[in-house]
């Protein structure tokens, strides 16, 4: 029987509804603050074939290439020869993955022994091995990083619940019951994709299921199709570039050329540089999410379901050997710097013919603080994102202190982090005035965090950007302000590095201070109106 | 006589109980003074202020002084280094791919927000003291020019330890004993900074407008020779008398969908369901909610217009989906509803007041599921033609036919509406299939059979005067008040003295409160845990029962292992560690007598005219159906398709439904022989 519009309008709503609610289970149920509390995780749907019809829209950098993870899990153990309680793992940057810590892990769902489709997770985890605790800044390839998870299959009953997959994992991780924990959170998201999914077989057969996710994906390609069509054809080219490798002092350049044909969009990363010896590298998979996601946010409505279909429309490649598809086993920590970076370019090239669906470039900068110290003979880590300000439009102020676009990482609060982090006390969380770059709308404004530290034997990592290269305006806005690091110590004040780690002694202030977001058009055309409340607010001096 | 009196966006309904007669009365709000409207609906109730010994109010005053940004002029006291807390919030963004992304606009100015040299640790330990100099120049500068219309304090760990919000504010007293001060230990003593300053700064900006409405709403009422009971309705399902609820008035938010919950969960018990689905529908929107037995879930934090309130609310779930909700073709061609709404004003298509735009009750005029007669019991004129127009170009569009479209879009808002059912049900662990709906608003009747086919429910129960359950809620509810406390507590054999204590130490000061607030008669409490494993940042809550003497940890864990395994679908074998995060104690007090009024029918609805048969479009189909009213329904049971005229309402009865009608004047729909 065919599927009436209407069934498939209400399939499609279960499907976004059922991916929202393994989210948000998957959130509420973990452990390490890193995924409960600041929510650097997603989920999704996928079809029989291995597409992505529908996910929880939380973390843009882990959507649009999810299927991409769960490829070379199929090309391996083929659909047809998976089993009920399977499950594929997969965090390899070099098969599909994105860096070590992000693990996704995919689970087959049957109905009566016939394969309906998958459910999958990804979470960051807070400490997967590696050279240092949480987060090593100076790891020279991935295995540094930590443990790698390549495309593999295995079977709850048989691998976890105390079998030999979890045990090999609670024996190589430093936090293991945060570890397991929040993988625990991702099986019962995946269960409950899996009920979901089931309850909606038993209401309208696996075949009109089938038929519907079919229909959702058509339906995201036609809209996205819809979106592309009114612009004008032609390759449009743009620059973006990061402050330095950490190592040498010279910046690395991204290209990127979009080019519009009738309602094919194609974003290409010619001339980008090549790969690093630093954890900057962007794994083919996190390119093409960064790429998709920017296209996504410039040129389509936020109401469309963000799903393969998508993906049909908008095609992404990068040079093999370049900062944006390295070659193994470079390391990739820090990839969502290079993320934002390709968000910026390609933003650049739509502003050429979009120019009031853009944004100026922001601070677009996705900063881990990392802290993490020895008590007794466990170790405590201490990771949260800092974003800053966002850049102007053609009709509204960049937003002041937030997370970058491709992260959407909550801050911990100040009166949890206390409680479970002993060593640490936050002495100022702020904005910065002034640092939002001026314009006919101004860019939004960085942040400080600043942290008193209480104990001996407290280690920092980090990486960030944006110290040197400022965030560029957009027809005639001025940049945002720079971020800076620094630690006071004993009334000296020590300048810190955008990219390094370091010991801590008790009664250092370790500040952060993030950077702004530029503007967006002439400031000698910003209204009054706008300059009076910021002034008065106290957000900009003049 | 007692009266209740529930404000609403769009109408303001009364319910008046007189020597066991209910009479009703629906007259237009008046947003701007909601205190005319009420005094309009006693009037036209023909009510004598001077025999009202219990009058029970609800508003939309507090969430309106929110939503359109009208509360007092606050300003904020927070420790050094937190000043943008409120411009901060949690760094997160809702919208994803929205570049052009704002936050929720703050509830106090950044110039408002003033810092003040003190810490505490999270231990509740001072690590800097309060400087009095420096304290008192604060205070000076909030005072001078009399600027501000209340103060509200939020301290970085205050909820471990006041000591600084208390002496702040005693200070603040003696220097300025008219000012009115807000502590964030007294509105939500747990932890989460920018929740409690939240919830804090609101309380002390919707506290003015609250105060200032019901003192002129009272002394109206005094003037016309009230000398009764006074008590407003409060977002937990539970009442305060007036003058309390001016100290507390954050507590006010969403009152109304509160007292609809607790009039459908009253009659509901009084026919023995005590699990059931609430379902009211109105003009903009859907509200639902999951009772279990009898006791309706409270969910601790909630949001307006996008910025947190801790307070314990009744768990409602809200989608808008309502009477004016707009149909659409979006961009891929697919059929929408809302959530866009049209609103009182223009209102749907057929009200002719300006409005073109297609509507789910434009769309039931052209299904004929509703009758032009039925509006206000046939006194509001209706255009059917103008109904039928608002879908012309849609229809021509997607190449269906009027009907056909009309009836799609009724389906996709009830799908819609059973995704706000699963919301608060198959998503909370609780199957729907173990439940009843209980379908009130003026639209709930209405939807209610197919929604429940759609989630296997097979038993609906429409109250009498469902159109106006929320005014009947509010005469059915009890006295309540909250009070919790953060206190992090190892679930351990060693630790049930504590846990016991807490728990009678809250108890005893929600007791104090009621009692000092003029109620103590047959007190009784709830008492309820928020739980997690270690290492978890979100809690379950797990209710105990009454009786404190003989709690066991094991009892506890076991309770919390199951509400864990419910929700998330697995719980952890015992060993794993378990913690009380916070503690959370509710004093109840039965005011309202269970009454079953019989009807007073006001009249109009007294004419019992023989049912007609009348063509409809339902379900994909064109069918032949019955036009009642209530009173034609019979004990027996009558067979759907059947369409229920009921002055407030109107009740549809699907073909493979039946309807019955009970003593009480409850009509039940069946599904199925």
């Amino acid at each position: 029987m065919a599927l009436s519009s209407v069934d498939h309008a209400i399939i499609n709503r279960a499907l976004i509804a059922a991916s929202h609610e393994m989210g948000s289970k998957l959130i509420r149920s973990a452990h390490s603050p890193i995924v409960r509390e600041a929510q650097d995780c997603s989920a999704a749907i996928i079809n029989q074939q291995g597409k992505v019809v529908a996910q929880a829209e939380l973390t843009a950098i882990q959507l649009g290439s999810i299927a991409q993870t769960l490829a070379p899990c199929l090309a391996l153990f083929p659909a047809e020869t998976l089993r009920e309680r399977d499950f594929f793992i997969n965090n390899d940057p070099y098969h599909g993955g994105q860096h070590i810590q992000d693990i996704f892990l995919f689970t087959p769902i049957f109905y009566n022994a016939e394969l309906i489709g998958f459910s999958a997770s990804v979470a960051h985890h807070i400490d997967l091995g590696g050279g240092a605790p949480g987060l090593n800044p100076y790891a020279g390839d991935v295995h540094q990083e930590g443990l790698v998870f390549p495309p593999t299959l295995y079977n709850l009953d048989h691998d976890w619940n105390g079998g030999p997959l979890e045990r090999f994992i609670r024996a190589n991780v430093r936090m293991p019951e945060a570890t397991i924990g929040d993988i625990n959170a991702q099986f019962a998201a995946n269960l409950i994709g899996a009920k979901r999914l089931s309850a909606l077989v038993d209401r309208y057969g696996s075949e009109q299921l089938s038929e519907a996710m079919d229909a959702m994906l058509d339906y995201s390609e036609l809209r996205v199709r819809n979106a592309i069509r009114n612009l004008p054809n032609g390759t449009y080219c743009a620059n973006a570039a990061m402050d330095s490798d950490g190592i040498n002092n010279k910046p690395i350049v991204i290209r990127t050329q979009v080019t519009i044909e009738d309602n094919n969009l194609e974003i290409s990363f010619d001339g980008t540089d090549p790969q690093v010896g630093t954890n900057l590298n962007c794994p083919l998979a996190s390119t093409i999410a960064a790429a998709i996601a920017c296209a996504k946010s410039v040129l389509t409505d936020s109401d469309i379901p963000f799903n393969d279909g998508v993906g049909r429309v908008i095609k992404v490649s990068a040079p093999f050997g370049s900062l944006l598809n390295p070659s193994s086993p470079a390391p990739v920590r820090a990839r969502l710097l290079a993320s934002h970076r390709v968000f910026n370019a390609v933003m650049k090239a739509l502003a050429q013919i979009a120019p009031d669906k853009v944004i100026a470039e922001g601070f677009d900068t996705t900063t881990p603080i990392c802290l993490s110290r020895m008590e007794g003979n466990n170790y405590n880590i201490y990771l949260e994102i800092l974003g800053g300000g966002y850049g102007a439009g053609n009709n509204n102020d960049g937003c002041d202190g937030v997370d970058s676009p491709l992260s959407n990482c909550a801050n911990i609060p100040i009166e949890s982090l206390e409680m479970d982090y002993r060593f640490l006390r936050i002495e100022s969380y702020s904005l910065i005035p002034d640092s939002g770059g001026g314009g006919m709308y101004r860019g939004g404004l960085g942040l400080e965090r600043s942290y008193r530290i209480l104990e001996d034997g407290t280690s920092f990592a980090t990486y960030s950007d944006r110290f040197d290269i400022v965030s560029e305006g957009l027809f005639g806005g001025k940049p945002g302000g720079l971020a800076t690091m620094f630690i006071n110590r004993d009334g000296e004040k020590i300048a810190l590095s955008s990219k390094m780690g370091c010991d801590l002694q008790k009664g250092d202030l370790l500040v952060i201070r993030t950077g702004g977001g530029a503007g967006y058009g002439d400031p000698e055309k910003r209204s009054t109106d706008h300059m009076d409340l910021d002034i008065s607010e106290g957000l900009t001096s003049q | 006589m007692r009266v209740g009196i529930e404000v609403g966006g769009t109408f303001t309904d009364l319910i008046v109980i007189d020597e066991n007669i209910a009479h009703i009365a629906k007259v237009p709000s008046t947003p701007g003074q909601p205190d005319v409207g009420a005094l309009n609906a006693i009037e036209a109730a023909g009510i004598d202020l001077k025999n009202v010994a219990e009058l029970v109010h609800g508003s939309t005053v507090a969430t309106n002084a929110v939503l359109e940004r009208k509360g007092g002029h606050i300003c904020v006291i927070v420790t050094k280094g937190m000043r943008d807390l409120f411009a901060l919030q949690r760094h997160d963004r809702t919208s994803i791919y929205d570049l052009k992304y704002k936050k929720p606009k703050p509830i106090v100015n950044r110039q408002d927000v003033l810092e003040i040299n003190e810490r505490m640790d999270a231990d509740g330990m001072i690590v800097q003291k309060l400087d009095q100099i420096e304290l008192a120049e604060l205070i000076k500068t909030i005072t001078a020019n009399q600027k501000y219309d209340a103060v509200a304090i939020c301290l970085l760990n205050s909820y471990v330890n006041p000591e600084h919000e208390k002496e702040i504010a005693s200070t603040i007293k003696q220097m300025a004993p008219s000012l009115s001060v807000t502590c964030s230990y007294n509105v939500s003593r747990e932890f989460r900074e920018y929740e409690r300053a939240s919830t804090t700064a609101l309380s002390a900006y919707v506290q003015p407008i609250i105060e200032g409405y019901l003192n002129r709403f009272l002394k109206k009422l005094e003037i016309k020779g009230f000398t009764g009971r006074f008590s407003i309705m409060q977002s937990n399902g539970g009442r305060m008398p007036a003058y309390a609820m001016s100290k507390n008035a954050i507590a006010a938010l969403y009152s109304g969908p509160a007292a609809g919950v607790v009039g459908a969960t009253g009659i509901a018990g009084r026919i023995g369901y005590r699990d059931i689905i609430t379902l009211d529908i109105g003009g903009t929107s859907t509200d639902v909610a999951l009772i279990v037995n009898g006791t309706p879930d409270l969910t601790p934090l909630t949001k307006i217009d996008g910025l947190p309130v801790r307070t314990p609310v009744i768990d409602i779930a809200t989608v808008g989906a309502g009477g004016g909700s707009i149909a659409w073709v979006d961009d891929g061609n697919l059929l929408r509803v809302g959530p866009e709404s049209a609103g009182a004003y223009p209102g749907p298509a057929s009200y002719g007041r300006g409005g073109e735009l297609p509507t789910i009750t434009d769309a039931h005029l052209i299904r004929g599921t509703l009758q032009a007669s039925s509006f206000l019991g046939g006194t509001m004129k209706v255009d059917m033609e103008a109904a039928r127009s608002s879908f012309k170009s849609m229809s021509a569009h997607l190449m269906m036919p009027i009907e056909e479209l009309a009836d799609s879009t009724i389906r996709i808002a009830e799908a819609n509406i059973v995704r706000a059912i699963q919301q608060v049900s198959t998503e909370r662990g609780r199957d729907p299939r173990d439940f009843v709906i209980v379908a009130f608003g003026g639209a709930g009747p209405l939807h209610a059979a197919r929604v429940a086919e759609e989630l296997d429910v097979s038993t609906v129960i429409i109250p009498p005067h469902a159109g106006v359950l929320s005014a009947v809620g509010l005469l059915m509810s009890d006295y309540v008040h909250f009070r919790a406390r953060t206190e992090r507590t190892r679930l351990v054999d060693s630790s049930v003295t504590s846990i016991i204590n807490i728990l009678s130490d809250l108890r005893t000061q929600t007791e104090t409160y009621l009692i000092s607030e003029g109620i103590s008669e047959g007190l009784t409490f709830e008492h309820i845990l928020e739980m997690r494993y270690v290492g978890q940042a979100f809690e379950v809550s797990v209710t105990l029962g009454e009786d404190l003497k003989h709690l066991t940890i094991d009892a506890v864990s076991k309770i919390f292992s199951e509400a864990h395994h419910r929700i998330f679908e697995f719980s952890k074998p015992p060993e794993n560690p378990v913690e009380i995060v916070s503690y959370r104690v509710g004093a109840r007090t039965k005011s309202a007598k269970f009454f079953t009024p019989k009807d007073g029918l006001d009249g109009k609805t007294e004419r019992t005219p023989e049912p007609e048969f009348i063509e409809i479009t339902e379900g994909g189909e064109q069918i032949q159906c019955q036009l009642m009213t209530r009173q034609l329904v019979s004990g027996e049971g009558s067979f759907g398709p059947i369409l229920i005229e009921d002055g407030t309402s109107t009740i549809y009865v699907p073909p493979t439904w039946s309807a019955l009608r009970d003593d009480a004047n409850i009509i039940i729909l069946k599904r199925g022989k």
